[in-house]
């Protein structure tokens, strides 16, 4: 009988967001950035070796930045290679600090995972995270997402994230290479399609990829009677309205199509008879999904391309992934986290 | 104040009725319908953002989307339906002998219409849609013409919070009759207007006499709401209770605004507070059953293992089971790479 107590937690390790749930009650979310201080003087004025997430976003000008997920995975390949593995460490130990667990408690860990994450990416994300949980297991984050809402029969997951979407056939047990298919019509896609737009629609206007992701987040609606988007922009330092309705609408309709597309690959290889019902339960779940009318979007477009659809959209797009992989850490048998440590 | 409250007369260009005129026959058609128990739909239309298409188009640009939407209801009006445009752009259309489930089948004819609309202006391709209320008097509370229309406003007023394009069917006849009433009976208790003010009686003599405070406020109130009390000491239970009736009346435009954003969060919330009470209670079991063992791990971690669903009763057990030996199974090998990956470095 162990006198230790266990903290299970699960994380959602995304390119823009990590968020981490807890079976203590804790949620916490912070954008995926890393700042280290340049030199001496940031050192002492920030009065910290590293910050987090929109605070290192805001004090950028005095840190060396990171955003060590890229596309969902950890960048460990490249120049900046060990300080990415450095930054992504960092950042776990950073979000697995806010589920505050107790001294002395173990904290077991599920971490979500693109489903098409190459081995040498989940290797770099275990390597990162096991330094500072007890015992860490990977699994693919639509499947956590499925397995969150107990739908694990029949159901297409869609998770856009910020570097990746990732489509997965749940049909009651693990997914298979084939069941998962991941492509990079995601957030940050959207974020340069978008900046293409103004840059065509607005030459003169002057904006940075912060600005766009603001706008983005902000504005994001696919529906064909969107409100009206107007935006200041500064044009040689002055701001100027420009009404940004369209070019919102274009960059981020540019995912439903890659989207169906996916979504028709895994049907058609589907059971033919079981086609129908798989069509009337697709997911839509991840940061992406905050889309205003992307459900109603992909629906038509799979009425269109497969003949019907009906998509639903997951309560908490934030942490459905978190709230998923805490699920799976808790049911895990404890023999398999032993096994693990 | 209904809808209609518009004297203009008879717009040659749409063709129609002035709201007056349309109200009167609008009522009588109701009545009938009444009297002979015969089915009849109101529908309320609102074209989506047309101030706003008004303000970057100019006025041209809205009469013409106002005439191609009056030339859509057209379409599927019959002659002896009735169709009026309101003061606001709102259009109104009375349906009689028509069941409540035609509103439905009107109302969507009418938002595809909407969709297949296209107007040019500026080089620009505009498109317009419809949020659209709809009543019917089968409900056992649309029992007058004003309920059955204020039913259709608050129908509107969902679907246009919702983000338009779409059309509502409230059942708020019960509440929308409840408060015409209350209307109906704070005006059978209101005074009859008294002439102009009199000039303002001299002062009598002695001390003068002095309002209480919270009366004083109370008169404020009154006077800004229109409701003149020449006497402080009138201020009676009826002056309060017609204060009380205007307020409510006030109110109850906003709320439909409010309405749907509130419901949207209160559905979210009772059913997390569902899930959560049948997990306490699960909890709450478990807990007694594991009191009563003896030498028993009393960790969270196996209580959340019941109350997560992998209790050994649970349906879908077996089949978690296996998909978690896979999960470890994968990550066990993982691990072994990056062991023998690391010994070898």
């Amino acid at each position: 009988m162990s006198s230790q107590g266990i903290l299970y937690v699960g994380l959602d390790l995304g390119t823009s967001r990590t968020s981490i749930a807890s079976s203590n009650g804790q949620r916490a979310t912070v954008l995926s950035y890393v700042g280290y201080p340049k030199d001496v003087v940031s050192r002492k004025l920030l009065q910290r070796d590293v910050l987090f997430g929109q605070e290192a976003v805001d004090k950028r000008l005095s840190l060396e930045l990171y955003r060590p997920l890229a596309q969902g995975v950890i960048q460990a390949d490249g120049p900046a290679a060990a300080q990415n593995l450095r930054a992504a460490r960092d950042l776990i130990v950073e979000i697995v600090r806010r589920a505050k667990p107790q001294p002395g408690e173990l904290v077991y860990a599920v971490i979500g995972a693109p489903a098409q994450a190459t081995l040498q990416n989940k290797q770099a994300i275990l390597e990162a995270a096991s330094g500072c949980v007890d015992s860490v297991m990977l699994c693919s984050e639509p499947f956590a997402v499925a397995y969150g809402l107990e739908m694990l029969d029949d159901v297409l997951v869609i998770d856009i994230g910020a570097g990746t979407t990732d489509l997965c056939r749940m049909r009651g047990t693990m997914p298979e290479e084939s069941d998962q298919i991941t492509n990079t019509f995601a957030g940050d896609w959207i974020d340069e399609r978008l900046a293409q737009e103004i840059r065509a629609f607005a030459p003169r206007a002057q904006f940075s990829k912060e600005m766009i992701k603001a706008i983005k987040e902000r504005y994001s609606n696919v529906a064909r009677n969107a409100p009206m988007v107007v935006v200041d922009l500064p044009v040689e330092g002055k701001p100027m309205p420009f009404d940004l309705t369209d070019p919102i609408r274009k960059a981020c309709i540019g995912i439903v199509q890659p989207i169906v597309e996916g979504l028709a690959q895994l049907i058609a290889t589907f059971d033919p008879e079981f086609q129908p019902r798989l069509k009337q339960r697709v997911l839509l779940a991840g940061g992406g999904s905050q889309i205003k009318g992307l459900d109603r979007a992909i629906e038509d477009a799979m009425r269109e391309r497969l003949g019907e659809g009906r998509v639903q959209l997951v309560e908490e797009p934030l942490y459905a992934g978190a709230a998923g992989a805490l699920k799976l850490a808790e049911e895990m048998p404890p023999e398999f986290w032993e096994k693990l440590k | 104040m209904t809808p209609f409250q518009d004297t203009r007369p008879r717009d040659p260009g749409r063709g129609l009725f002035s709201p007056r005129e349309t109200e009167q026959l609008m009522r009588v058609e109701f009545e009938r319908s009444q009297r002979h128990g015969l089915p009849l739909v109101c529908l309320l239309l609102g074209i989506d953002r047309l101030g706003t298409l008004q303000d970057l188009y100019g006025r041209e640009a809205r009469e013409e989307i106002l005439a191609a939407s009056l030339g859509a209801l057209r379409r599927i009006t019959r002659e002896h339906d009735l169709l009026c445009a309101l003061s606001d752009d709102r259009i109104v259309a009375l349906f009689p002998q028509s069941a409540p489930e035609i509103g439905a089948q009107l109302a969507r004819k009418l938002l595809e219409a909407a969709r297949d609309m296209r107007f040019e202006r500026e080089g620009r391709s505009l498109r317009i849609s419809f949020s659209i209320g709809v009543a019917h008097n089968r409900h056992k509370d649309a029992t007058s013409f004003d309920t059955l229309v204020a039913v259709a406003e608050e129908g509107l007023a969902v679907a246009d919070a919702a983000g338009g394009d779409r059309f509502v069917e409230t059942e708020l006849y019960q509440l929308v009759e409840q408060q015409r009433r209350a209307r109906e009976l704070a005006a059978q208790r209101a005074p009859v207007p008294a002439p102009a003010a009199p000039a303002a009686p001299a002062a009598p003599a002695g001390p003068p006499s002095r309002a209480p405070k919270l009366g004083d406020t109370l008169l404020d109130v009154l006077a800004a709401m229109g409701v003149r009390v020449d006497d402080p000491n009138s201020l009676d239970r009826d002056s309060l209770q017609r204060l009380l009736f205007r307020l409510q009346d006030e109110r109850a435009p906003v709320v439909p605004g409010d309405l749907v954003a509130e419901r949207r969060k209160n559905d979210v919330l009772e059913r997390r507070i569902a899930k959560l009470v049948e997990k306490l209670g699960v909890t709450e079991s478990e807990l007694k059953r594991i009191a009563q063992l003896k030498n028993v791990d009393l960790g969270i971690a196996s209580i959340y293992r019941d109350v997560q669903g992998l209790g050994g009763d649970a349906a879908q057990a077996e089949r978690k089971r296996e998909m978690m030996k896979e999960i470890f199974t994968a990550n066990f090998q993982m691990k072994r790479e990056i062991e023998q990956r690391g010994r070898k470095a």
